[in-house]
């Protein structure tokens, strides 16, 4: 009878002992939203952090993206959830004004790290004056064209228009270039060529204004006078199009690389420069996804310690060369894998004219009013003039309903 | 036991627990509301304090602000400490051991994001034009501690915080009068017992007494409680007044800043959070009448709803008791003890699960909660009706201007009308093709019956997400398949999503399609259990086809008919996937549904309390619907 109890005995108490170092050993965990190579990238990056230092653990976790969002405003507030998560920098504002949410990181960040970025990266983790994150990848959308159709791609957009009418044949339905021109992300890089903006530094919208008028105007140039856009454009449509090879051109990001069919020889080159905006090259807007330490961690210097490791240059590499991400640490770009690689060098060189999307909560409210603007410009409905305006004053209303005084 | 008896004792218990109902909930709302006073008073009396200093030391060197903070500490014992901060430097500290100045450490890092939080909360407020963010914080310590943080100004400009720490004693207050509680409840007792209330009657008078007695009383002590809470405030006024001035005495004797016996300035002293001034104590240490006024005229406005609902709520127990209802339910839950056990389960999910998220949808629907305030404290929020005043007073439909009548698509009262006539034409070709599709199929000898029935039921089967997303494929104006068939007759393309009529037939065409294979289902079982030598007597009778279906077919499909259409109603008018994956309200949001149009104010416009209130809304369209439903079908159990 006293062996099974000695044996109870020790075997609990290894199990108390168990608990309690398990409890001491620090455990990160991280959620991003990946799947397929970016995941198992990250994966082989956080198990890099483990051996790098010893005695810590990171565990991953991939959170669906359409809930992954929710989780995070519903769970973090309320002390739950990550020690850091990865997201692009769009809901960063909405929230920091919610509160508790999102670890202000400008305290831990020396100047070395500062530097390490590709500029524009750290601006994008920054509201109001105030770093937030740590940048990890961006994405911008490009000139994609099929080799097949275009020997060399414009430099100008007069090239552009020159090149697209010789390839637009309206009747059998092919067309020079395709692009989502309603849609008001992908307008963004030739309304930032004119030099239009949402919001001015202080927050203030400034949609309305002639630059974002005459940007409208350029594109009604494309799509009705030179006639060489197909209407109503979707991404399925533009992927479709491209594929079937009868669109010889396209203005679109990385995450359309994966759609090209195996058959279809595809190069990419630098947006144009638009001569009407007196030679300004095309701004395409960047999204940034950021890796940020949780309100709610209870160990934020380790947390952000990992963070500054995916951001580091070791781990850049592995995050660009498996994950196919463009990193945002200027140092990979040098290492000659990366820069033989024909998409990743491209992204990054159309990274000299792009500018990081607004990071303001407000900017949610921007979608479907411009939206609606541009379907009505499209189609006839209203002048450029007209709509922004009315788009303008829904998205201020929106917005004063928004910032109430208190 | 007889009625005359039983209401006897209802009448008592009614007045017992109606007033012991509404004195504890009054008693407790007078008591957390002299709570909150008494926090606020500390508060006050700290930032009071707080912001003194800081104006003391905006236009000194750091060697003379460092001196300024030190003497000030140590002349006024409740201020424990004080710390300047800019950016990552801590410029003072009344604490020998921070040896100020120096950098801050590692682990001052949440006093580096406070003071970076401040910054932007005054930045916020002056670049919107709109005060909403606090610039004062407070952060209150066990033991009577406060830490309050804000803005350290210098020359005019934002340079950093300063974060005092106080001991600031409870402001001694008269105590609340308890025996005023029980000698109302004794009252009401009495007139319950003394009263004799009449069953038979509906308006008897002796029930009308009872009520009239018993809101006198709970009037009666709501007005004590209030002038009680008014008395409180106004001492609490009076030393804050005497505190500013031996503070402002003291500043001016030291020569930190000058005293202005001045009534008109604004005093800058006594602010609210937002570093707003109160308008309470005039700069010259009197208080100012009208501000008083305009304060105790905010809390009662605030107070009397809340009170206004626990009466009602007291005044309905009371009436649930004299009528006899909770009698009824008493001797019914006696009755059915296990029956309820058996539900409890079930009950107890609901609660979780519905009634919990129901109760604070509505809840917040009476707030004016948004992405940026859902942080702050729930009565802060509060504002009663506003957004349903909001959503049901805006008569602003359409505007007349040269070329006519433009539609306001973003009115409440054209998305209602889009909803009601969205539901009726649904529910109209719902019907009409699955009657068609029934009659078809319930044809004696009719060959490949099940195959056809099978491939009718499909497109319910389909999930609708896959269904809307490839009708709306099929619309597109250049490939979609309409479209091109259009163009095959030789006819001009449709560019659907453009118009408002065209883009509300592509929702319809969608739900309609996924719509009438329930219809049929349900029609087609209604029609198989008629019995054939109806038809059969109906024939040799010499009836035509019309007649045998208008007096035969119909009046016996009504009962199946009648709760399938009204269900349908209800899932129509809330259909969100069509009109949200189809045409998504297209153009400019005309075709938007009532509830889509709640999705996008609380998910792409952030406003989360009126989204609640216009679900709300929806809500009470739904049941006052439902009660008439109810009725209809009622009228058709009789078959």
């Amino acid at each position: 009878m006293k062996q099974p109890l000695r044996i109870i005995l020790v075997a609990g108490t290894l199990l108390m002992a168990g608990l309690f170092t398990a409890a001491q050993a620090a455990e990160l965990v991280l959620w991003h939203a990946y799947r397929g190579a970016e995941k198992s990238a990250i994966e082989k990056v956080a198990k890099m952090y483990e051996a790098k230092m010893p005695g810590t653990k990171v565990a991953t976790l991939a959170i669906p993206y359409d809930a992954y969002a929710d989780k995070i405003t519903a769970s973090v507030p309320r002390g739950k959830g990550p020690d850091v998560f990865i997201y692009a920098q769009d809901r960063l504002g909405g929230w920091i004004e919610s509160g508790k949410t999102v670890e202000p990181v400008g305290f831990f960040m020396d100047e070395a790290t500062q530097k390490q970025f590709l500029p524009g990266m750290l601006d994008a983790m920054t509201y109001k004056g105030t770093v937030y994150g740590l940048p990890l990848n961006y994405k911008s959308i490009t000139l994609i064209y099929n080799k097949a159709l275009v020997k060399t791609p414009p430099r100008t957009s007069t090239e552009l228009v020159k090149l697209a009418k010789s390839l637009t044949h309206a009747d059998s339905g092919r067309y020079g270039l395709a692009y989502w021109y309603t849609n008001f992300y992908f307008h963004a890089a030739l309304m930032n060529a004119y030099g239009g903006r949402v919001f001015d530094k202080d927050g203030k919208l400034v949609l309305n204004s002639k630059e974002t008028v005459a940007s409208i105007k350029q594109m009604m140039k494309w799509y009705k006078q030179d006639g060489i856009m197909p209407t109503e454009p979707s991404e399925t449509l533009v992927s479709s199009m491209f594929n079937e090879g009868k669109v010889a051109m396209v203005f679109n990001g990385p995450w359309f690389i994966g759609e090209i069919s195996p058959s279809v020889d595809f190069g990419l080159a630098v947006l144009p420069v638009i001569d009407e905006a007196g030679k300004k090259p095309m701004r395409p807007w960047l999204t940034i996804e950021g890796a940020y330490v949780s309100a709610s961690s209870k160990q934020k210097e380790a947390a952000y310690d990992f963070a500054k490791f995916l951001a580091s240059e070791e781990a850049g590499l592995v995050l660009a060369l498996e994950g196919r991400q463009l990193h945002t640490n200027a140092a990979i770009y040098k290492d000659a894998r990366v820069s033989n690689d024909v998409v990743l060098k491209a992204f990054h060189e159309q990274l000299s004219s792009a500018e990081p999307m607004p990071n303001r909560a407000e900017m949610t409210m921007v979608w479907s009013p411009a939206t609606t603007a541009m379907n009505k410009v499209v189609k006839g409905n209203a002048t450029p003039e007209a709509a922004i305006k009315e788009a303008s004053k829904a998205v201020q209303d929106s917005i004063n309903a928004l910032r109430k005084g208190r | 036991m007889n009625i005359t008896e039983h209401l006897q004792r209802s009448a008592a218990l009614g007045m017992g627990i109606g007033m012991l109902l509404l004195l504890v909930l009054s008693s407790w709302m007078f008591r957390s509301e002299e709570l909150d006073l008494g926090v606020q008073q500390r508060e006050r009396s700290a930032v009071l304090q707080a912001n003194a200093l800081v104006l003391a030391v905006a236009d000194t060197d750091a060697v003379a602000t460092g001196a300024r903070v030190r003497l000030m500490q140590q002349q006024n014992p409740q201020i424990e400490s004080v710390v300047i901060i800019a950016g990552t430097q801590m410029l003072a500290s009344t604490r020998a051991e921070d040896a100020a100045p120096r950098q801050l450490r590692r682990e001052e890092k949440p006093l580096y994001d406070l003071s970076n939080l401040i910054r932007t909360a005054r930045e916020t407020n002056l670049g919107e034009e709109v005060v909403r963010k606090k610039t004062i914080q407070i952060d209150e310590l066990p033991k009577g501690r406060l830490v309050v943080t804000l803005p350290y100004l210098s020359g005019g400009e934002y340079a950093g915080i300063l974060q005092m720490q106080f001991l600031v004693a409870k402001a001694a207050r008269e105590s609340g009068s308890g025996y005023m509680s029980v000698l109302l409840l004794f009252a009401a007792l009495l007139v319950g017992a003394l009263l004799r209330l009449n069953a038979e009657k509906r308006f008897d008078p002796a029930k009308l007494l009872a009520l009239a007695a018993f809101l006198l009383l709970a009037l009666f002590y709501q007005q004590q409680g209030q002038e009680r809470l008014e008395r409180v405030m106004m001492q609490d006024n009076r030393a804050i007044a005497a505190q500013y001035l031996a503070a402002a005495e003291q500043y001016d004797r030291l020569g930190y800043l000058p005293l202005r016996r001045d009534v008109a300035a604004a005093n800058l002293w006594d602010t609210d959070h937002y570093q707003r001034p109160r308008g309470i104590i005039a700069a010259d240490g009197s208080v100012v009448a009208e501000g008083e006024a305009k304060q105790l005229a905010q809390r009662a406005g605030f107070m009397r709803p809340i009170l206004w609902s626990i009466d009602l709520l007291a005044a309905c127990v009371l009436l649930l008791f004299i009528y006899g209802y909770a009698a009824r339910a008493y001797a019914a839950f006696r009755k059915h003890l296990d029956a309820y056990l058996y539900v409890a389960p079930a009950m107890i999910g609901m609660l979780v699960l519905v009634f919990f998220p129901f109760s604070y949808g509505i809840t917040l629907a009476f707030t004016d909660t948004t992405l940026f305030n859902e942080s702050l404290p729930f009565l802060d929020r509060l504002i009663g009706w506003g957004n349903f005043r909001t959503i049901l007073g805006d008569f602003n439909i359409y505007q007349e201007t040269a070329d006519g009548f433009i539609w306001n698509y973003q009115n409440f009262y054209w998305t209602l009308m889009v909803t009601i006539i969205w539901t009726v034409t649904n529910v109209t070709v719902g019907v009409t093709v699955g009657f068609m599709l029934a009659m078809a199929l319930n044809t004696e000898g009719l060959r490949g019956k099940a195959i056809y029935r099978v491939l009718l039921i499909l497109p319910w089967a389909i999930p609708n997400y896959i269904t809307a997303l490839v009708w709306r494929g099929m619309f597109h104006p250049q490939f979609g398949v309409i479209n091109q068939v259009l163009q095959m007759f030789g006819m001009e393309p449709v560019s659907w999503f453009d118009g408002v009529f065209s883009s509300f037939i592509t929702g319809l065409a969608t739900n309609g399609w996924l719509s009438f294979p329930f219809m049929m289902v349900v029609i087609l079982g209604a029609l198989q259990s008629i019995p054939k030598d109806m038809y059969e007597a109906a024939e040799v009778e010499g009836a035509s086809r019309w007649q045998r279906l208008r007096y035969i077919t119909l009046p016996l499909l009504k009962p199946t008919l009648i709760p399938a259409i009204v269900l349908s109603v209800v899932w129509t008018f809330n259909m969100f996937n069509i009109i949200f994956l189809v045409s998504g309200g297209e153009p400019a949001g005309a075709n938007e549904i009532l509830v889509t149009k709640a999705y996008k104010i609380a998910f792409e416009q952030y406003q989360y309390a009126y989204a609640a209130a216009y679900s709300t809304v929806i809500f009470m369209i739904l049941l006052v619907y439902g009660f008439f439903q109810t009725r209809i079908t009622k009228a058709t159990e009789s078959f």
